[in-house]
Parts: structure tokens; sequence; C-alpha cells
């Protein structure tokens, strides 16, 4: 009987620590596609969470800027440790719906981040919506996300209609530089990605008084894509923006040599263009080529070149800008949990939409994180990048340029 | 029989009390919807002997409807059940009708073809959110939305549906119908010439398995509240109808319910232990159980149950004899 009541105490006492120590850690539920369509892009984005999170749990001074870097743990809520619960969605939103209900009621977690595809996002996030428990989203872009009005939704991301102002505005520093741009193409792959961003670069350029001259829709499937460049070869717009995946990114500009057609500007909108395969097999045909990039590794030195740095020394390449958001979304939660000084959800809520970072305290090129009413980030914004030798550099807007721009396109000249 | 019936009622009917907690709630009522997709598609794949990789338009059409009623007139999605089911039957006799003159594998092909057909068509359809997809109503607005936080109402209708689908099955089974389906599984030409309106009754099969399917695909709707190309018509979903009744029995009553019982738990389970390594460890437990069950007992679980109860029986036989002397 005694040996009984002595396990039964010792066994209380276990458990009683076990409860102590599980109070230094919080659980933050993490949704990625790590099988299916899109697994490589999830895995890369897990890395770069968990080294959001190693960020945070660990002092490192010499990233000073971000918040909660040079400190070990949230001190906010005496030094905890943030531990990532990750699960893998495999691109499904009803596998997504699952794993959300798993990560609240199983594991505990007291807020969520992801979900990369926007499809998943939708469903996961009204999961988190009914529990009451905060979703911070860093890289889906599908507008619907924030018109819902939920209360737990905050994203971090700029937006399609944030990058075609973004386009706009470059367009417009061009001709005060002296080289104006009045006729405008677009060349848009035909699913939801090329539509719908196609689709607000349309108004924008609308409301800028651009001339649309050429607007081309095809499939990303194709195999030849000559009429499309001898199209724009005779309609001779000032600018052509491009809105691709990467094998008729490739495709593109191989037939463009073919043809010998140089516009004067050439902007693509990320995606296949920012492809590592693009890159690799096409830099040489498409110097001068602008992309778009809310990521840019920065002078040797920045803040943002030592996290490149950590990221390469984890997978052996550089950080890339979808990675990137759903780190910085990560970070945004956590500097906002830390603030809350607490793990309810209502407390967090309030954190969130009280969040005000500035500029230097994002790793991404946002110009800051300010939650409007609808949980969309109105700071976020992108920076201009263009293609040099075999690499992209930052030369767009002028302050964060590593170079100055260069004009005209230069192509496989 | 009968016992058959209450002892799987009573389990079903008791699950969430036994395994509570709104995660196994859900895979429950996970369970019970591939259950009742899978007896679907056995009605024609399994008793007719017809295996369609096309079940996915029946599911896609069952799924899009309830969420296009609300998003075009803000009815209850519950209203476009018996929409999805009319528009299903009417696109299994579109497609039945030319595609049964096809024997054997060249019917799987063409099914296959036709689904793949339908989910570009509706990535590239406005009306149907195109590539972006459907969502359902995003905070109920009242019972009859049937949006739930709890998994508990959703595994209770489907229970009720399942029972229905297998009910009807059943019935079927003994039936004319039946008999003709499965000599039409037997050989298409014998059954032929002996009389059977072989078109016609795999039309008929066709038809009934397309309508139980929409069914599926509207509980999904309801369930999920949100659709788009590849979760509602993408051929995996086929796939899966087909393993779930493959693994379980095709063409026995209760196969696809054991196919789902054991498949559906085993894909949650690996995701949750596995899925967050990121090493794929997810598919190749799942793929090589799988093949396991291929390699051993290619007829179906239900098969080696019946072998198992056959072998028993002709112990018994050869026993009982023994005992008269």
């Amino acid at each position: 009987m005694r040996k009984l009541v002595v396990l039964g105490a010792s066994l209380l006492a276990l458990g009683l620590g076990w409860d102590a120590s599980a109070q230094s850690t919080i659980k933050i539920g993490v949704l990625m596609p790590l099988t299916g369509n899109a697994a490589s892009a999830g895995n890369s984005s897990k890395i770069a969470v968990e080294l959001g999170a190693e960020i945070v749990n660990n002092a490192h001074p010499e990233l000073a800027p971000l918040p909660l870097a040079a400190t070990a743990g949230l001190p906010g809520l005496g030094g905890a440790k943030i531990e990532l619960v990750i699960a893998d969605h495999q691109g499904n939103p009803s596998v997504g719906q699952s794993q959300t209900l798993r990560l609240i009621t199983q594991e505990q977690v007291i807020a969520i981040t992801g979900s990369y595809h926007s499809s998943v996002t939708l469903t996961t996030s009204a999961t988190a919506e009914r529990y009451g428990i905060p979703f911070v989203n860093g890289e889906s872009v599908a507008a619907n996300l924030t018109e819902r009005g939920f209360k737990t939704f905050f994203r971090v991301t700029p937006l399609a209609s944030d990058f075609a102002k973004n386009y706009m505005d470059f367009m417009a520093d061009l001709g005060k530089a002296g080289h104006p741009v009045k006729t405008l193409a677009l060349v848009f792959e035909n699913t939801e990605y090329g539509t719908s961003v196609a689709d607000t670069v349309r108004t924008y350029a609308k409301e800028r008084g651009l001339n649309l001259v050429s607007d081309i829709a095809y499939s990303a499937n194709t195999t030849d894509v000559s009429s499309q460049v001898l199209q724009l070869k005779d309609k001779k717009p000032d600018a052509v923006i491009f809105i691709s995946y990467t094998s008729d990114a490739i495709l593109y500009v191989k037939t463009m040599k073919a043809l010998d057609y140089l516009p004067p500007v050439m902007i693509a909108d990320n995606a296949g263009f920012s492809d590592h395969s693009f890159i690799t097999s096409s830099a040489s045909l498409a110097q001068g080529l602008m992309n778009r990039s809310a990521w840019s590794i920065g002078k040797p030195g920045s803040v943002t070149y030592k996290v490149n740095e950590m990221f390469k020394a984890k997978t052996g390449r550089d950080l890339d800008d979808p990675s990137g958001r759903a780190m910085q979304g990560f970070l945004v939660l956590a500097e906002a949990l830390n603030r809350a000084g607490s793990t309810k959800p209502d407390a967090i809520l309030k954190a969130l939409s009280e969040t005000n970072l500035g500029p230097d305290q994002v790793m991404m090129g946002y110009k800051g994180v300010k939650f409007d009413a609808k949980g969309q980030n109105t700071l976020a914004a992108t920076y201009l990048i263009q293609m040099s030798g075999n690499k992209y550099v930052a030369v767009w807007p002028e302050k964060s340029a590593e170079k100055p721009i260069e004009w005209p396109y230069k192509g496989w000249k | 029989m009968r016992w058959v019936w209450i002892a799987l009622g009573a389990v079903f009917l008791a699950y969430p009390w036994v395994l509570a907690g709104p995660f196994y709630e859900r895979m429950g009522a996970l369970v019970l919807l591939a259950a009742i997709s899978g007896s679907a598609w056995n009605l024609l794949g399994g008793y007719a002997g017809q295996a369609s990789v096309g079940h996915a338009i029946f599911y896609g059409a069952g799924a899009y409807l309830p969420l296009l009623v609300f998003t075009q007139w803000g009815l209850p999605p519950i209203a476009g059940l018996p929409a999805g089911i009319a528009v299903s039957v009417l696109i299994a006799l579109v497609i039945g009708i030319p595609t049964f003159r096809l024997l054997g594998h060249y019917f799987t092909m063409a099914t296959v073809a036709v689904a793949e057909l339908v989910r570009l068509v509706v990535s590239n359809w406005d009306l149907l959110g195109a590539a972006v997809g459907l969502s359902g109503p995003a905070v109920s607005r009242g019972w009859w939305d049937l949006s739930f936080r709890s998994s508990i109402p959703y595994y209770y209708i489907f229970l009720a549906v399942l029972a229905v689908v297998l009910l009807v099955t059943w019935q079927m089974e003994r039936s004319r119908m039946g008999f003709y389906l499965r000599a039409i599984k037997a050989g298409d030409r014998a059954a032929r010439s002996l009389g059977v309106p072989v078109r016609r009754y795999k039309l008929y099969a066709l038809m009934l398995s397309a309508a139980f399917t929409s069914v599926a695909g509207s509980l999904y709707a309801l369930m999920v509240g949100f659709v788009d190309p590849d979760s509602g018509l993408g051929i995996l979903i086929s796939i899966e109808m087909l393993i779930i009744a493959a693994l379980g029995g095709a063409g026995t009553l209760f196969g696809p319910l054991l196919g789902a019982v054991i498949l559906i738990p085993l894909q949650n389970a690996t995701n949750s232990w596995f899925g967050g390594s990121g090493s794929g460890a997810t598919y190749v437990i799942y793929g090589g159980i799988i093949m396991l069950i291929a390699r051993y007992q290619p007829g179906g679980l239900m098969n080696a149950w019946h072998a198992l109860q056959e072998r028993r029986h002709r112990r018994a036989a050869a026993v009982e004899p023994r005992h008269a002397a």
C-alpha cells in the first residue's frame, strides 16, 4: 500500500513538473503543403518558419532591429519559447481543415500560421475562426480571404493590387527619368493566377491613363508562343507585363530571341520568372528584365543578408520570396504574442490588431506592418528587381536599390 | 444478416461517445462520407464490373450545386442537393449512352478523359468560380445552413445517408437487377446472349451510382464549405472511391464501408504522425499498406472474410457427419 502511495505521489509530482515545464513553451501550429503539388515550396516555407522560431527562441543580437531577435524567447511571457507543431495539408482544403482541428483540439496550439495555397487558407482559417484561434497568414494572395469579416484572420503579404500599384509607380518614375511609358501590353497565363493579376493590372492601368494595346491570354502548358510574340512585335508597346509560370516563361524569352523582339521595358510578375530553373536556364537571355520580389538579400552585413546566410546554412540555397513572406508572417505573430503577454486568444487578437511595425522591423521589403479592420496589412509593398548577370538585384524603389535601373531591356544582347 | 445490421448500427451510433474529441469526430464523419461515395461507386464498379475513374464528375456536381445556389441566390446550401442529383443523373445519361459501347479498359479510359475534360471546363467557368472555386457561408446564418462547428451533426447525417445507400444496395443485390449486373460483370456478351438488356441495365446502375455519388459530394460541400476544381473534380477523388471499394471488396455490400474504416483513419494517422516532418513518409506508408493488401488479398478484405467463413462452414460440415455417426 505504501509503495502505491509513493508511486502515486511521484507520478503526481512528475505530472505537476511536466505541467510547469509546459508553461514555458508556447505551441504555434504551422500548416504547409509538405507533400503534393506544392511540396517543394511548402518544405522551403517550413524551414523558413523554423528559422524564424530559432531567431525568436535564441538570442541573436546581430539581428537586433527585428523584434524578439536580440532576446531569447518571449520576454513578455517570462521568456517562454515557441514550439512549432507542423502539419501537412497536402494541398487539399479538406485535409487542411482536419489538420487545423487536430492542431487546435489535440495539440492545443494557441495560434496558427500558414497555409500557402489560397484555397486551403480559405478553409483552415474558417475552422480557426469557429474556434476563435488567431490565424496569421504570410503568403496567400487571393483577395477574398480578407473579405469574409473574420475576427481572427490577419494577412501580412501584399496582394495583386499592391503589385499592380507598384508597377504603375515604377513606370511613372521611368517617365520622370525621360523614358515615358504610354502604351502597355499584358501577357498572362489563363488560369486563376494569371487572370486575376491581369484583371487588377488592367484596372490600375486604366486609372493611370495607360493605353493597353495588347491583352494576350495563353495556356501555360503551351509549346509554342510565336504568334503571341509576333503580336507584340506588331503592336510595339512601350512596356510588356508577363504573368507566367516557369516553362512558359522560359519559352517566351527563347521565342523572343528567335524572333528578334525586344520591348523597351519588360516586367515579369514573379512566379515562373523567379523560379530557380528560369534563372539558371535563361538569365543570359533576359538581361534587364524587371521582376517583383518582397525579398532582397541586401548588402553584406545587413540584417536580411544575415538571415539569408542562416537559411543558406540549412538548405544550401538563398531564401526565396514566398518562403520569406511565410517567415515574416510567423515573426509578426510572435511579436504580437509577446506584446499580448498572454496566451488567451482575445489578448493575442487585440495585440495583433494593434500591431505597428516600421520598415526596419520587418525583414521583407514592406513599409511595415499595420492591419486594417479586415485584417489586411496596409503597409505591404514589394521591391522591383532587375536581372543583371545571372541574378536579380534590387533597383526600385530608389532607397532600397543596390544598383541603378538599366534601361532599355537588353534581353540576350 | 439482421444481426450484422444491428451490430454495425450500434457500433456506429456509439462511436462519437467512445472516441471523443473533435478530431476523432471529424474523422468518423470522413469515414462515413468515404463509405457513402465508395458504396455509390460500388453499384456500378463493383456489382456491374464497370470500373469508372470518372465518378469525380458526379461528386463535383453534388459539391458545386449547393455552393452555387448559396453564392448565386443566398439559398441554404442544402437546397442544391436535389439539383446536384438531377444534374448528375443527366450527366450520367449523356456520358453513359456513348461510353457503354466501350468494353473493359476502354470504358475506364473514356471515363478518365471525360472527367478531366469537365475539370478543365469548370476551371475556366466564371459562374462556378473558375480556378478559385466556390465558398459556402463563412459564418452560419442559422441552423438551415447546416454549418456546424462540431462534426457530430455531420456524423449522424452521414450515418443516416449511408444507411439508406446500403439498404438500397442490399435490396438491389437480391433483386432482378442485382442478378443482371452480376451477369454483366461475369461477361458482357454471355449476359446479352442470355437475354439480359445489358446496356439498359448498365445505364440504370450508372444513374443510381451517380445519384448517390452526387449526394456524397453535396455532404462534403456542406461540411467543408468550399470546393475548387481540384478538391471537387480532381482525378484523385475518383481514384479514392475505387481504392476504398477495391480494398474492402468491390461488389460486396459492406466492402466499401470496411475499406473506408481502414483507409481513412490510416490516411489521417499517417499524416498526423509523419506529415509534419515533411519527409513524405505519409504516402510511403499509406502506399505500402495498399500494396500489401493488393498483393495478398487482391479480391478485397471482404473476400478474405468470406473465404474464412466458408472454410469454417466446410470444417463444420466435415465434422458434423462424424457426430451423427
